[in-house]
């Protein structure tokens, strides 16, 4: 990837960063906040896949490098969601 | 080989060849000898309090020293003894079976194993700090605090902090072992192929690269509960008790599982290559090959996967709701059923062979007997109903004694198995048989009674007169057991010398690479390159792998590996292309130019001697004693420094120039070695990140924002700082594209970039925490600090850690600026990609972190 | 026949006479089984090992008698598998139906277990317990407070049990009830006792320097004599005791907020 499309990309994180602040700032997050929460996380799960994806060039590199980091990733989502259900 | 040279090594009957080596048979051996050391420091433990319960009253250790003595006995065998011993064998063999030359980066495999022992000197100093800790091997919070450790309680956070620094050398081994085996295998030689011992350990080492992840995150946590003051693992922080408006409910329960999250992959990451060694000697000693091994090698995947979806069975009665008890109820007997499956197995191994009950099988089919009776006995826990009365007593003891230590019967049957290669010698049979039979009398005398007894609660030395008959029989059990390891190393030390000589392989049946070379095996291993292609195993010689590489540089990782005269085998080669340092956490940097890099550092010893008096230092800051103030000061500019010199050090352990290396073929060591790091800093962070949602949900999640936080705790300086991070990792993506286009003006520009902002996060955040610390309002009117709250402690210490990420991530970038100065990395922009992965994660890190500790 | 026990006992006092199945039946039972079985199942697989590893062993002989069956690994080879792996999955098959089925019979019996008897005969004692180092408190529905656990015979008892500093675990291992006291959260468990005597609670899980001695004393008394010494108790709302306690259910409707405050 040239330094075109690493900008692109730049511009475009920047973005959704700003956009998970406007909704706080427009009080989302006081009138409605599992839709915000929800908002929220998904923007910050795409910017984080945008970042892995392109800047870490796990699309250029075998699929197994990308399982190599899903596996941590479902391992710590699985000690998460099931420590925090089995208290509710 | 074309060539005898020790790589710069001293000779080994030399004492400083053992401080300088990275040989991984070297390292195997320092591993074996360090673990039985322990073995012998938790075995004297253990008698001690055998020999207290052989009445019922603590009468000859107290009740503190009791409670030191069980404490300390779990965490060593299960730590220091068991699994390092185990890895003494993974550090000699894995290599050799898989025709490797050494592991992928053989000095961090030296800092594996200096970390590793000086993590273990710490815990013996412990001992000598008042007193050592006593809260059990499962340091159940919050007894593991200081508010409910007697005294000072240094001892026990030297404990805690010895147990850092084994993590760190568990989580610098998995990756190496990792990067290794999926980057140096022999040709021909696919995953499923390599001897079920290697495999065996690689799946080990993937378990232990996320479990001690999750071990290191909530140790991590503990020290700062023990030095810094945080409140994770205290459920009232003002010091009173309050067991109802608690305002940190999720506390004892966030140890639990944090501890379980590891400690169930725990129990096979030590039984697995316990395993292998079993199937190893099966195989040999049977003259059979292992019967179902697909299916064997299955269910070791199926194991090491559901090891991780099994954790809350530890925690049936903890108050967890019904539904997630029924799945660990269901996932828990799931994970036995496997095991059903290679128990039969190894029987099956046995029919139509020629069965030999030679001393290595003797342990093997000893340790098959005891797993099946640990195996039994656990399924009586499955059953919730009888777990719920098993909690806590001897039935435990019993049954998971039968499976640890059937493990051990296992490798120590390895020890008899694998000694004449790393010796050259044979031992006594005679000796080595009896040494069998008065083990097994005094393993089953100790445990078996013990079920007898099942109904005496865990770590107490008072029981009612009825059970005493059990108890001091165990006790006897307990002295017939170590007495047995006096025969052994008798048998062992004296046949050093007095043993015959051996050839390369003195088992029939043997097939394994490591048995096709010399006992012991030269310092490079084998006598050409090993080579799996034609269906048996062969040595390439210098002209033919210079022929097969040359001209195909698909067939090879790097084309012309082989053709600065054909030596790339001996290890000792430098191509400009294949260099790499040791370090995972550091960049590639290539000093060009030196044949024949030396193999001996004495820098891993170092790095290990100056963390080692760190930790000893942080044990004791809380108190404000200048003595434990300047350990740490010094042991820190020491630590930097030693890890400076490695960084400078020259090293190199070229790729191999032909092997077998799927999935990573196109991933180069470095590069697969940081990601393999990442992968486990993604679960440390994860771990952390569950912490936190973890207390909150317990707290209350929206209760949490109202009640915890001040207002003053406003959106802007994360938001600033994630504009910070995102503008520096771009930089980072535009330095690498500058290297590439030999650019040195901007590779050094937009590295210098990357610096400044990163120290711009550093200062803002710095700025935050200044004026949250000292606010004044209603609600907070001393301020927001460390100890405030647990809302307080979860911020500052998981943005802190992701501070630390920062400052790791800022030395380096620091670094790399003045070589790139110098003119490096133009060309070549792979060391600037390596270090951009780690700077791109702690990135992606502060993507959740700056929703979910400033947002919602 | 429960159903006329549980009108005659919502009415005057809550006793169940004995019909109720404690967990210790039940604990009981599942482990005879356990044992009986597990024991078998560990003699004849230990023996089917050790037949096997004699009936082939090598005589030194220099004949391979089982040549023209099997093939012997030789040096170098490429690791692969044994013949004969169809006698692994018949044997495997037959351990996992074993476990599995004896797994899935004590679950209802662990559903019984959580849940606890017959929701009508619900009208249990409520006691909550409150572990520290290195004791217990019991604290009565009328707010009385005791070290020494006093129950009657044939009630169902219901624990409510947290701990004031760290982890505990109480447990009466003759009437097999155990359950975790964990700081800042609550545990239930039940139990029910058949005979009048008296047994020991203790603590399972380590607590410091006095665990090992974190014992004390319970004791299960006749209904009569049980509702005596209740009846002499202290409680900050009690002033009627006899009224109160032949009124069985009424001040354990809620009992939640006697003697601690909602979680």
């Amino acid at each position: 990837m040239d330094w075109k499309g690493y900008t692109v990309i730049y511009v475009v994180l920047f973005a959704f960063a700003t956009a998970q602040a406007v909704v706080e700032f427009t009080g989302l997050v006081d009138s409605a906040y599992w839709v915000a929460f929800a908002l929220i996380m998904v923007l910050s799960v795409v910017k984080a896949v945008g970042v892995a994806a392109y800047y870490q060039h796990l699309r250029w590199e075998p699929r197994a490098v990308t399982y190599l980091v899903l596996g941590g990733t479902v391992a710590a989502l699985a000690l998460t969601g099931a420590a925090a259900y089995s208290i509710l | 080989m074309s060539q005898e040279h020790e790589h710069g090594l001293p000779p080994k009957s030399s004492v400083s060849r053992w401080f300088l080596t990275t040989n991984h048979k070297d390292i195997g051996v320092l591993y074996l000898i360090t673990a039985l050391f322990f073995l012998l420091f938790g075995g004297v433990l253990a008698l001690l309090f055998r020999l207290e319960l052989i009445t019922s009253g603590a009468d000859l250790l107290g009740s503190m020293g009791y409670n030191q003595a069980v404490s300390t006995h779990g965490l060593l065998m299960v730590f220091w003894f068991i699994s390092p011993f185990a890895f003494g064998f993974a550090n000699y063999l894995v290599p050799l079976q898989i025709g490797a030359d050494d592991l992928a980066f053989p000095r961090l495999n030296a800092l594996s194993y200096w970390l590793y022992l000086f993590s273990g000197i710490l815990m013996g100093v412990s001992f000598f700090q008042g007193t050592t800790f006593a809260g059990g091997w499962t340091m159940y919070a919050p007894l593991n605090t200081p508010a409910y450790i007697p005294g000072e309680g240094l001892g026990a956070t030297s404990v805690v902090l010895a147990l850092i620094m084994f993590t760190a050398a568990v989580t610098l081994g998995s990756v190496n072992f990792l990067t290794t085996m999926y980057r140096m295998r022999a040709e021909g030689l696919r995953m499923r192929d390599i001897p079920i011992f290697s495999l065996s350990i690689n799946l080990t080492v993937w378990m232990m690269l996320f479990a001690f992840a999750a071990l290191l995150a909530a140790l991590m946590i503990l020290a700062s509960d023990h030095i810094l003051g945080t409140t994770y693992f205290q459920y009232s922080i003002d010091g009173t008790t309050m067991a109802t408006d608690a305002d940190n409910p999720g506390a004892s329960l966030l140890w639990a599982h944090l501890f379980w999250f590891f400690g169930h992959p725990e129990v096979y990451i030590v039984f697995f290559p316990a395993l292998g060694v079993m199937a190893e000697c099966f195989q040999t000693f049977t003259g059979r090959r292992l019967v179902g091994r697909k299916w064997f090698i299955i269910s070791m995947v199926l194991v090491a996967l559901q090891s991780f979806v099994v954790w809350m069975h530890h925690m049936f009665l903890t108050g967890i709701n019904l539904p997630i008890k029924t799945i660990f109820m269901a996932t828990t007997i799931g994970i036995s059923l496997p095991f059903d499956l290679m128990v039969f197995s190894l029987i099956y191994t046995m029919a139509k062979g020629r069965v030999r009950f030679t001393t290595p099988f003797l342990f093997s089919l000893g340790a098959l007997i005891l797993f099946i009776i640990g195996g039994i006995t656990g399924v009586f826990l499955g059953a919730i109903v009888l777990d719920y009365q098993f909690r806590g007593t001897y039935w435990v003891v019993a049954h998971f004694h039968y499976v640890m230590v059937s493990g051990a019967t296992a490798l120590f049957g390895g020890l008899y198995y694998w000694y004449p290669k790393i010796t050259g010698k044979m031992y006594n049979q005679t000796l080595g048989k009896i040494q069998f039979g008065v083990y097994f009398l005094g393993f089953n005398l100790l445990y078996f009674p013990m079920f007898l007894a099942w109904e005496t609660p865990r770590r107490v030395f008072v029981y009612p007169e009825g059970l005493q008959i059990w108890h001091s029989m165990a006790t006897v059990g307990g002295f017939v057991l170590g007495a047995s390891f006096l025969i052994m190393f008798y048998n062992l030390f004296v046949s050093l010398w007095r043993g015959e000589d051996v050839g390369p392989n003195p088992w029939e049946y043997a097939t394994s690479a490591e048995w096709a070379v010399s006992s012991p095996p030269a310092l490079e291993n084998f006598p050409g390159v090993p080579s799996y292609a034609t269906g048996k195993l062969e040595f390439l010689d210098d002209e033919t792998v210079a022929e097969r590489t040359e001209g195909t540089p698909g067939a090879a990782a790097h084309g012309h590996a082989a053709t600065d005269g054909g030596t790339a085998t001996d290890g000792g080669a430098v191509t400009a292309r294949a260099a790499a340092t040791a370090t995972a956490m550091e960049p590639a940097h290539e000093v060009g130019g030196e044949e024949h890099a030396s193999h001996a550092s004495f820098w891993p010893f170092l790095v290990s001697l100056a963390g080692f008096v760190t930790f000893l230092g942080l044990s004791g800051v809380r108190t404000g004693s200048v003595f434990y103030l300047s350990l740490a000061t010094v042991g820190g500019i020491g630590t930097f420094g030693s890890l400076l010199g490695m960084t400078r050090e020259p090293f190199h352990a070229p790729e191999m120039a032909i092997a077998e290396r799927w999935p990573f073929e196109r991933v180069e060591k470095m590069k697969l070695g940081m990601w393999t790091f990442l992968a486990s800093d993604i679960v440390l962070f994860g771990a952390f990140i569950g912490s936190y949602a973890f207390v909150r949900v317990a707290y209350g999640w929206t209760a949490w924002h109202h009640d915890l936080i001040p207002a003053e705790h406003v959106t802007m300086p994360g938001l600033i700082n994630t504009y910070l991070l995102l503008t520096s990792s771009f930089l980072v993506v535009i330095a690498m594209v500058a290297a590439e286009r030999e650019s040195k003006r901007g590779t050094v520009a937009a590295l210098v970039g990357t610096f400044a902002l990163g120290v711009g996060f550093l200062i803002n955040k710095g700025l935050e925490w200044q004026h949250l610390f000292h606010i004044h309002t209603e609600a907070f009117p001393n301020g927001w600090n460390l100890s405030t709250n647990i809302a307080s402690s979860t911020f500052y210490l998981t943005t802190g850690l992701h501070g630390a990420h920062v400052t790791i991530g800022l030395i380096i970038c620091a670094y790399m600026t003045v070589r790139a100065w110098n003119g490096a990395y133009q060309g070549d922009d792979r060391a600037i990609e390596y270090f951009g992965l780690y700077w791109h994660f702690v990135d992606i890190v502060w993507l959740f972190l700056f929703p979910l500790f400033y947002i919602l | 026949m429960a159903g006329i026990m549980v009108t005659l006992t919502a009415v005057v006092f809550p006793l169940h006479g004995g019909d109720v199945r404690a967990p210790s039946a039940v604990f009981n039972q599942i482990f005879e089984v356990f044992l009986l079985l597990g024991t078998a199942v560990g003699v004849v697989v230990v023996a089917y090992t050790m037949y096997h590893a004699l009936k082939y062993r090598d005589d030194g002989s220099e004949e391979d008698p089982y040549a023209d069956k099997v093939e012997r690994p030789e040096m170098g080879e490429m690791p692969t598998g044994g013949t004969g792996g169809r006698k692994v999955f018949y044997s495997f098959s037959i351990s996992a139906i074993i476990v599995v089925s004896l797994i899935a019979w004590t679950y209802s019996q662990l559903l019984y277990i959580e849940q606890g008897p017959d929701p009508a005969q619900e009208e249990a004692l409520e006691i909550d317990v409150e572990g520290y180092r290195f004791g217990w408190d019991f604290i009565y529905p009328n707010g009385h407070t005791t070290n020494t656990l006093r129950v009657p015979q044939d009630r169902v008892v219901r624990l409510r049990v947290t701990s004031t500093d760290v982890f505990h675990n109480f447990g009466i291992p003759e009437l097999r009830v155990k359950t975790d006291a964990v700081p800042g959260q609550h545990t239930s468990a039940w139990f029910t006792a058949n005979e009048t005597g008296t047994y020991t609670a203790k603590c399972y899980e380590l607590c410091g320097s006095g665990h090992s001695l974190m014992t004390t004393e319970v004791i299960v008394m006749p209904q009569d004599e049980y509702e005596n010494w209740y009846a002499e108790t202290e409680g900050p709302t009690e002033t009627e005791t006899a009224a109160n306690e032949t009124g069985g259910g009424d001040h354990q409707i809620a009992p939640a907020t006697v003697g601690g405050a909602p979680a």
